[in-house]
């Protein structure tokens, strides 16, 4: 009988160790949460997210550890991934300086371990007949923002560069489908787009103002892990990470411009020809780095600062531990990567320049 | 001349040798477009290793807004502009010949659950006297159709006019009066028919304050379990002091609802009314009836919730009390006259608390109430009844129905995210606590399958204890599918 007993208590440690010595292996699924969608709902995205989605780049990466990829996509946006995340249902994320800021200010537990983008023109859209020549002309008008999204952050640049704030404003909130069809009924005065063309095209906007490539306004966006999913997997991390950087650096690849802005343009949401317009004369190694360098690292304690300044976040968000470069560093090395992209200083490599009404 | 010509024509082998030349030039030309023109979308991965990633020039390469590859022709547009007509034919076509219209934006919605249930011991109710028990039964437990829309759209602020018209499907139900059979035909009875008016801007941001007046027949704001729309209710019966105490009844009248210095937390879309309200007036006599006197029943609720983030253990925290203050009629019945003899005074008192932090949540509702009645046989003396009623309902669930962002993902196909949400309640209620042996105790153990959109199998195993002991304790099974559309 003691024997039995004996077999049996040992049966139980083995069937509970086991399971949990595995998991410690591999994850059986790596859930990857993408912060936008394509337009009516589509699960598809732009930028750099978008060309490891389309290429399968991390499913070709794990089909022979039989990992499945699962990719969401949100059309709630860096808020809907926080909820998700807030949730236990997200592994690796991409995001926008803001919710990402928000979302650790208030607990979320995550590792910055690359970025896959920075930079770009920003444009002040107004109605197509708005008599407006400045954005001082906008004062106490209606503004149109996705609220919590970068673009909320953006747009407080924007304003602040110009000696306002929001409370000068009527800042409405809304997607950004919304915003172009409130553009068109003339039911905002004005937004900030990436991309309006589409909009000049029809004749619903116009651009009052024009904000090229300035790392003042803008922000490099993140990629993340949860702390839960790294503590059990860094071998899995570090094999995203560097799938990541070896998509980046084909990304980066002038000879795959057309390709990647056809494959963008299939979320519906910015048309090919918008795509060759806002990118054009900038490179893409620039635009689609993933370096967590010195700009990086001043960029989000600058967009920390200003979340807190601007009022959008309630606490300090502390920066240390945060960004993980270790796994950079490992990628960078096995991939002989290490000059192919410029690491920028703090300020920033652009010369910006910002063109009133055209 | 013919030696003149003879001279100029060329040689067979001049020919070819043109030919050839031609051929090398058309070669050329072949490849020169062939590497102007963009490159395919590239099938599979990226290179593997950074030896074939071929670095870019230092200075960017301006992408030419020049088209490149090969010209549209007329033909080619005038085939686009073509099916594009046809295209707009049709839309129009189709709309005016095969799309129900509506003087304004309306949505059609409804719910309709289908039921089968167990009883033990057999039961009579809900249905002819002369009946025999029965065990099992298959019931239509609730169908509703509901139209709803904007009858004044404010684009700029959100202050919008919009209605509600609900109708639903009651079943016949026997009186008990008379031993005839029941009727084949139903009812369909008017529910909610009000208008909504929002006071302050609704498109700002989720900071802001809420002011709404709903005016028409519709559910009173009392408790929580009363206003909780069927689709929304995990447990398949109501609360037995909803029912008891009045409190779920529609009325006629009109009731403002608002909140106010909500936190907000944009990081995660999450918004949290300090203090919400409203308050309300109406006939008191029910739905689908002209008032009955001139004395109006007043209701009001206050909810206060933890000013807390999302991530914070104690998100959506909710504490509430309700108040109801009526006035009715007491009658007597003389031969076939009936006659109002005295003022039924009423109120109806509530407390509840809410906790919902998916995966779990509690909910917890206190509800009393005094009744005036008449004492004895006859004259317009009067007696006052005091009831009491609580429940406490816990639920766990696996699967994201509740979570907004995940629902709201993007996808293809019709996805949605199958749950299951397994809950227990138990709920006492007292009605009359001057007479003892009268409560009734009803334990519910349930699970609810969330496996569509707007689809749910909710499985209830009640049990029932009677305080009275001349009352068998009973148990029934009811599994109920309940579709939305």
């Amino acid at each position: 009988m003691k024997r039995f007993l004996a077999l049996l208590g040992a049966f139980i440690a083995f069937a509970t160790v086991l399971p949990a010595a595995q998991a410690q292996e591999k994850p059986s699924v790596i859930r990857i949460a993408v912060p936008n969608a394509g337009t009516g709902g589509r699960p598809l995205t732009t930028g750099l997210l978008a060309t490891l989605h389309q290429t399968g780049a991390f499913e070709e990466e794990f089909k022979k550890d039989g990992i499945q990829v699962k990719w969401v996509f949100f059309p709630s946006a860096g808020p809907g991934v926080n909820e998700a995340f807030a949730n236990g249902l997200v592994d690796f994320s991409g995001h926008g300086d803001l919710p990402l800021i928000v979302g650790r200010a208030t607990g979320l537990k995550h590792h910055i371990i690359a970025s896959y983008g920075r930079g770009g023109n920003q444009y002040l859209v107004v109605p197509s007949d708005s008599p407006a020549k400045s954005l001082a002309d906008l004062k106490g008008k209606r503004l149109a923002v996705f609220k919590g999204t970068a673009g909320q952050l953006t747009l407080n640049r924007v304003l602040s560069r110009a000696g306002f704030s929001e409370k000068d404003f009527k800042v409405v909130n809304m997607d950004n489908d919304t915003t172009k069809a409130a553009l068109a009924t003339k039911d905002i005065d004005g937004t900030i787009s990436t991309a309006p063309f589409d909009l000049e095209a029809r004749g619903v906007a116009r651009i009052l103002e024009t904000y090229v490539d300035d790392p003042t306004l803008t922000s490099p966006n993140t990629f993340w892990v949860s702390e839960e999913f790294e503590k059990k997997y860094p071998q899995i991390v570090q094999r995203v990470v560097t799938r990541l950087y070896r998509t980046a650096a084909w990304a980066g690849d002038e000879k795959n411009r057309d390709a990647q802005f056809q494959i963008w343009a299939k979320a519906g949401s910015t048309p090919y020809i918008d795509f060759k317009r806002s990118w054009d004369g900038q490179l893409l190694k620039d635009r689609l780095s993933p370096l967590l360098d010195e700009y990086y690292v001043a960029a989000i304690k600058k967009a920390i600062g200003e979340a807190k300044d601007f009022k959008l976040t309630r606490r300090e968000v502390p920066i240390e531990g945060w960004i993980e470069t270790k796994y950079q560093e490992v990628a960078l090395k096995e991939l002989g990567l290490q000059t192919y992209w410029a690491a920028w200083p703090a300020g920033g490599k652009t010369n910006s320049t910002s063109t009133a009404a055209r | 001349m013919a030696g003149h010509a003879a001279a100029a024509t060329p040689s067979t082998e001049q020919l070819q040798k043109e030919v050839e030349e031609l051929k090398a030039a058309v070669q050329l030309l072949r490849q020169e477009l062939a590497a102007s023109r963009p490159k395919p979308v590239v099938a599979g991965n990226p290179p593997l290793s950074a030896e074939h990633v071929t670095v870019a020039p230092q200075t960017p390469t301006p992408a030419s807004t020049a088209p490149q590859g090969d010209y549209a022709t007329k033909a080619d547009i005038d085939g686009i502009r073509g099916d594009l007509e046809n295209y707009k034919y049709e839309q129009t076509r189709n709309r005016e010949t095969k799309t129900a219209l509506t003087t304004r934006g309306t949505t059609i919605g409804g719910t309709v659950a289908v039921r089968a249930s167990y009883f033990n011991p057999a039961t009579t109710g809900s249905s002819t006297p002369g009946a025999k028990a029965r065990e099992t039964s298959f019931d239509i437990a609730s169908a509703q159709l509901n139209l709803s829309g904007s009858l004044y759209r404010d684009y700029a602020e959100g202050r919008n006019l919009t209605y509600r018209l609900a109708l639903a499907y009651a079943q016949n139900v026997n009186s008990g009066l008379t031993t005839t059979a029941q009727s084949s035909g139903s009812q369909l009875n008017l529910t909610d028919a009000y208008l909504d008016y929002s006071f302050f801007p609704t498109t700002t941001g989720l900071e802001e304050d809420r002011l709404t007046v709903r005016f028409g027949q519709q559910q009173i704001p009392f408790g929580l379990e009363a206003q909780t729309s069927e689709e929304l209710r995990p447990v398949i019966n109501n609360a037995q002091f909803v029912n008891a105490l009045g409190v779920g009844t529609r009325q006629i009248g009109v009731v403002f609802r608002g909140d106010f210095d909500s936190y907000v937390d944009y990081g995660f879309n999450y918004r949290a009314p300090l203090i919400e309200y409203a308050f309300g007036v109406f006939n008191g006599n029910g739905p689908n009836k002209a008032d009955d006197n001139s004395a109006k029943d007043f209701i009001g609720r206050l909810a206060f919730t933890l000013p807390v983030d999302y991530n914070s253990v104690f998100r959506e925290l909710k504490l509430g009390v309700s108040y109801l203050k009526g006035t009715g009629n007491l009658t007597r019945t003389v031969g076939t006259t009936t006659t109002t003899v005295a003022s039924n005074n009423f109120t109806r008192r509530g407390f509840d608390l809410y906790y919902n932090h998916n995966p779990y949540g509690i909910t917890y509702e206190y509800a009393d109430g005094e009744t005036d009645t008449l004492a004895g046989a006859t004259g317009s003396g009067k007696t006052t009844i005091k009831s009491r009623g609580q429940y406490v309902t816990l639920y766990y669930q696996w699967g994201e129905q509740f979570l907004r962002s995940y629902r709201g993902q993007a996808k293809y196909d019709d996805w949605w995210p199958k749950t299951y949400q397994a809950f227990l309640r138990y709920d006492l209620f007292d009605p009359n606590t001057a007479v003892g042996n009268d409560q009734v105790k009803v334990a519910t153990l349930g699970l609810n399958v969330f496996f569509a959109e707007t689809t749910k199998l909710q499985l209830n195993l009640l049990r029932t204890f009677y305080q009275d002991p001349s009352m068998k304790n009973s148990t029934a099974v009811l599994a109920q599918f309940q579709y939305g559309f």
